[in-house]
């Protein structure tokens, strides 16, 4: 059951890259935009019978592969993960949709975006810790490549950065899973949340750090992100979404999942430190963002500074703020998502993203309303105003933490503040003001955005709002994973925590 | 009958959002053949319909006890968060007067935008502004009242901005909502705190926790300091209040709505968060401070402005902060009355402002003049809005300065004394432009002005009326004092702080061509007023200029350290391969030497972790 989600985008890449009667680009999309849209059906049919009341993993599949080894293909599907499979699949359809017809090699790129569904799924689903690694690693050749081959001017620079910095996490990763295994002297890499009990704590606490780096790489948290605006700058506009939306959500998953679940007491001990890493990294996102001139490029570093909370939240390891954590991750997906593939209408509209040459794209006749309107709600949601996805997890987000950490929360939130700073300079700059006259005076009409262009912003605006409304539909999947994750991995941090609040705050008990 | 009006109480808000939804199609270009119009028809039937829903649940409410709607939202974890609606007499009357006044404002905008080619996009704001704002009214829960305030922020911004063209509505709309988002993370960041500390968002557990909690003295200033942070930017008071001054450049129609409801919700709100202020005596103090720096000060700053707008909207800063502290003094009731009869007297002479800026196309007040006869019906809102502004007796505002001087007279004299200089310069003020825009001589933007058409006469000459039967209003919600019971001096003091104000500005030479004083500690003195005390340059060298620094700091740390560092490590890496390769001579010898001297390292290592 489980693993048809994993066969329709490997049959479907395969298919495409050996088909022989393919007559156009056209054809290629149709053909995996039908293949993404069943994954995105099976997905759903997988929800409609997802039991939300049970805390484990559900649907779950296990075959023997390499026992020598202890690696089993072995998959199930939890409150942790199903979210992010559901986003991945929807925005894989997105982002094949917003391909443009008349691209290069077509068969080549839709078999890679097939491939890379296929590596994602297959991360989220996994059970046993070398076969997450193993499709950890598939995901990075399609997109290494898409960035690659299909890039902007200096993609292979950023390419081979994205390659560099992810093998290194992916090293890192390996080096705490085996570890892991060999010090517990467990027989198999199978996902167990009590394998390192036995570990002395320094062990645990080493291990956690190679996790760290790893994930911290992939998610990415400052000083380790470097190479997330280069690849966002030279990818093309697909390929960002689906980057952004949920690549880096392998690494705040993999913290949740890996570090959270499988090192508490290390968790507990590094946790204040944590924190104070994701303030670090919310308010330089923030404030490198402000000086971008390159509308991704700025796109990209919120991403840095709201990937930031998901740490804040996750150092803070209660019931609350790893549900938080759960519905940051889907609502930074849905908001980012959405405001890449505007840049990528308006770069492919004006030809530019230079934020000191674009004016007034809202003029109602010669410009880009509708897609300008979708910024506003995209940068607003982003901002954290309420009635959109954004503000309801941030808002959980703090809630939670501050109970932990008030110092680094309340830090955390002048970052929200600063979000609308650079955003409401982006769109100050670009979307309001006059629409420029060119150099030779003539007036400058932009070409007009097809409703196929806008099809997809305005779904993904419609989630945001949808879900900023009623953000239960999100939460009410993962909940009860999320307890039980919490519950066994997080006990000295819930002993701990009120009292760190009721040593700054004063009071002598704190009902949470 | 009664009940299923106040159970379905909480649609009044929705149909503004509902109304605004509907302008959609023709905003969004959809449906062109039919022009805008619709959509604005649209609205404004569904802010009737708000009307009548509203009407209907004030008079099922009258007299009753407040009735406690309760909506479970979300409930992850520990955490539970509901939303508890209020509905009494007094809340559905503050919901009311906003839809009312929604209303007026949109049929007032239907003459005055009619040219314009937006007109769906700004009716669909009008309608998500007045859904916020009757939402604001009825919520009894802290979380959903600041969700409501970032709402209007959202439209403020976007009103502000719909001129988005223009320059200076560019920067206007990024001040107002910087400004507002400031005071709003302040804000927030006493939600998240309360919420920690009390369990509850909802006002009735927050006011019972509030008596029996125990803070100490820097947690509390800490949490009352930022809860008064957010009414302070959405009220426009000192050191938030630059953005109301140039949100004027936005359309006149939204300044309506801007000037009288959406202050004054910022206002209403903190009359809500009071019982929880009173945990903190500095936060009480400062209300009380900055409501008196912005009373006086704003106050002063009105009379030297010559934008006409923008001298009315100083004194709306002026009259919130007389609100402000009346809420710092825990005269709730005195703070009430006067938003109430404020946002009816303002709302007043906006609309009048607004008929004077369609027909002469300016808003420099030294371009109008002789409008008296032209304009009849505008020049008697403006009079009839001023006289209810400064409280003559027995309009809209003495009732409200009486009340806050009665009760300050004896214990708080400066108190009394600033009510009555604001009252003072507010007359000055009004003098000023009164005789600026409608005596003395015609100009010639002014030579040839029409009367305003019908559908913004009609709601002018209607608030006139109410304006002018809003004491009897008054006094049939028994919001008025006796009239033996009545303080004669302080009356009296009112009153005669009216007729002096009016005199001075009866008798200010305004020159119009030569509108500069000729001594120069006087011109000195104009400049600091008319800009304001220079306060936007102070912002500029101070947390703007921080922000920018910090922003180029870290961009810079970014693109030479850390991207530096990485790159150089790349390059270290591809040079040393690079130079390496030229070791490889094909001699073995050498070979043999590399593979001894790397061995040779590698046991020196082992022995030296091993002892």
């Amino acid at each position: 059951m489980l693993s048809i989600l994993l066969w329709i985008p490997l049959i479907g890449a395969i298919a495409i890259a050996l088909w022989p009667n393919f007559q156009s680009g056209r054809q290629v999309k149709q053909f995996s935009l039908v293949v993404s849209v069943l994954a995105l059906v099976w997905t759903a049919v997988i929800g409609s019978q997802f039991d939300i009341a049970i805390a484990g993993s559900q649907f779950q599949e296990t075959i023997p592969w390499l026992d020598s080894l202890g690696l089993r293909y072995q998959v199930g599907i939890d409150g942790l993960s199903f979210p992010l499979v559901a986003l991945n699949s929807l925005l894989t359809c997105i982002a094949i949709y917003s391909t443009d017809d008349d691209l290069e090699r077509p068969r080549f790129y839709y078999s890679l975006m097939l491939l890379l569904n296929f590596g994602v799924v297959g991360a989220f689903l996994a059970e046993n810790m070398l076969l997450f690694f193993l499709f950890f690693e598939i995901e990075l050749i399609p997109l290494y490549l898409l960035i690659g081959i299909w890039g902007g001017a200096r993609r292979g620079y950023a390419a081979t950065k994205f390659l560099i910095y992810t093998a290194v996490s992916g090293i890192a990763i390996l080096g705490s899973f085996l570890g892991l295994v060999w010090l517990s002297g467990a027989d198999s890499f199978v996902y167990q949340p009590d394998l390192a009990h036995s570990l002395s704590l320094t062990q645990q606490v080493v291990l956690l750090g190679g996790l760290l780096l790893g994930f911290g790489i992939k998610i990415p948290l400052v000083p380790l992100h470097t190479w997330l605006p280069d690849a966002h700058v030279e990818a093309s506009t697909p390929v960002s979404v689906l980057l952004a939306g949920v690549l880096l959500k392998l690494g705040t998953y993999g913290l949740l999942r890996f570090g959270v679940g499988l090192f508490p007491e290390a968790w507990a001990v590094l946790a204040p430190w944590l924190a104070s890493w994701a303030v670090v990294s919310v308010l330089y996102g923030a404030f490198t963002a402000i000086a971008q001139t390159d509308m991704k490029k700025m796109v990209a570093f919120s991403s840095v500074g709201h990937m930031g909370f998901i740490l804040l939240a996750a150092a803070a390891a209660t019931p609350l703020s790893l549900v938080a954590v759960e519905l940051q991750m889907v609502s930074h997906g849905l908001i980012s998502a959405l405001l890449f593939l505007l840049v990528g209408v308006v770069y492919k509209k004006t030809g530019t993203r230079d934020l000191t040459i674009l004016r007034g794209l809202l003029n109602p006749e010669r410009g880009l309303p509708v897609i300008g309107s979708l910024m506003v709600l995209g940068v607003m949601a982003s901002a954290g105003i309420p009635g959109m996805v954004g503000f309801i997890s941030e808002f959980l987000v703090f809630r939670a933490s501050f109970t932990a950490f008030p110092v680094q929360t309340l830090l955390c939130m002048v970052g929200t503040g600063l979000t609308a700073v650079y955003f409401l300079l982006l769109v100050n700059q670009a979307f309001f003001g006059r629409l420029t006259t060119r150099a030779d005076g003539k007036v400058v009409t932009l070409p007009p955005v097809a409703w196929s262009d806008r099809y997809p912003g305005i779904l993904l605006a419609l989630l945001v709002v949808l879900f900023g409304l009623q953000p239960s539909w999100i939460t009410g999947w993962t909940e009860a994973s999320i307890t039980q994750l919490a519950k066994t991995a997080a006990t000295p941090v819930a002993v701990l925590a009120p009292n760190a609040a009721a040593a700054v705050l004063g009071q002598s008990s704190i009902p949470s | 009958m009664n009940d299923i009006l106040v159970q379905t109480s909480w649609w009044v808000p929705c149909y503004g959002l509902l109304g605004a939804l509907l302008t959609l199609p023709w905003s969004m270009g959809l449906v062109k053949r039919s022009g805008p119009r619709p959509a604005a028809y649209f609205n404004i039937l569904m802010t009737v319909a708000s009307l009548i829903h509203g009407t209907l649940v004030f008079r099922a409410t009258w007299h009753q006890e407040p009735v406690q709607l309760v909506f479970h939202w979300l409930k992850v974890a520990d955490f539970d968060l509901t939303f508890l609606v209020e509905i009494s007499s007094t809340t559905t009357g503050v919901m009311e007067l906003v839809t009312s006044l929604s209303f007026v404002a949109q049929i007032f905008a239907l003459g005055y935008m009619e040219k314009d080619f937006a007109l769906a996009r700004f009716f669909g704001l009008m309608g998500f502004f007045e859904a916020a704002m009757s939402g604001l009214a009825i919520s009894n829960s802290l979380f959903l009242s600041y969700a409501l305030l970032e709402m209007l922020t959202l439209s403020t911004y976007l009103l502000v901005g719909f001129w988005y063209a223009q320059p200076l509505v560019v920067t206007a709309a990024r001040d107002a909502f910087l400004t507002k988002r400031v005071g709003d993370i302040l804000l927030l960041m006493g939600v998240v705190t309360l919420s920690v500390l009390a369990g509850s968002l909802n006002f009735p557990d927050l006011y019972d926790w509030a008596e029996t909690a125990t803070l100490t003295p820097l947690v509390a200033t800490l949490l009352g300091l930022a809860l008064i942070a957010g009414p302070s930017g959405k009220c426009a008071q000192f050191p938030f209040h630059l953005w109301l001054d140039e949100a004027m450049e936005g359309p006149n129609p939204a300044s309506i709505l801007r000037n009288s409801v959406v202050v004054s919700s910022g206002a209403y709100f903190l009359i809500k968060l009071q019982p929880i202020l009173n945990l903190s005596p500095v936060a009480l103090t400062t209300l009380i401070v900055i409501g008196s720096i912005t009373a006086i000060g704003e106050s002063l700053v009105a009379i030297a402005q010559i934008d006409i707008k923008r001298a009315l909207s100083h004194s709306t800063s002026a009259y919130l902060g007389l609100v402000f502290i009346a809420v710092g003094m825990q005269w709730t009731n005195v703070a009430f009355l006067l938003l109430f009869t404020h946002a009816i007297a303002k709302a007043l002479i906006f609309m009048s402002v607004g008929g004077l800026i369609i027909t002469t196309n300016t808003q420099d007040l030294t371009e109008y003049g002789g409008l008296w006869s032209r304009m009849p019906a505008t020049t008697s809102s403006f009079v009839v809005g001023a006289s209810a502004l400064v409280g003559l007796f027995p309009l809209g505002c003495f009732w409200a300065f009486e009340r806050g001087l009665d009760i300050y007279w004896y214990d708080q004299p400066l108190l009394a004394a600033i009510v009555l200089t604001v009252n003072l310069l507010t007359a000055i003020n009004l003098t000023r432009i009164f005789r600026l825009v409608f005596l003395g001589a015609s100009q010639p933007k002014t030579r040839r002005a029409p009367e305003v058409p019908w559908p913004m006469a009609v709601p002018m000459v209607s608030m006139i009326i109410v304006t002018l039967l809003s004491p009897l209003m008054m006094m049939r919600l028994s919001l008025l004092p006796n009239l033996a019971s009545l303080n004669r001096s302080a009356a009296a003091a009112l009153v005669l702080s009216g007729i002096i104000g009016c005199s001075i500005g009866a008798t200010l030479s305004l020159n119009r061509s030569m509108a500069r004083p000729i001594q120069k500690q006087l011109r000195v003195l104009q400049d600091i007023l008319a800009y304001d005390f220079y306060i936007d340059r102070l912002y500029r060298v101070t947390v703007v200029f921080v922000v920018a620094s910090l922003s180029k700091i870290t961009a810079w740390i970014d693109r030479y350290i850390v991207d530096g560092l990485v790159n150089a490590i790349g390059l270290a890496s591809v040079l040393s391969g690079e130079s390496l390769k030229y070791s490889a001579s094909g001699q073995s010898q050498f070979y043999m030497l590399t593979i001894l001297i790397g061995v040779g390292i590698l046991g020196l290592l082992f022995t030296w972790t091993l002892c």
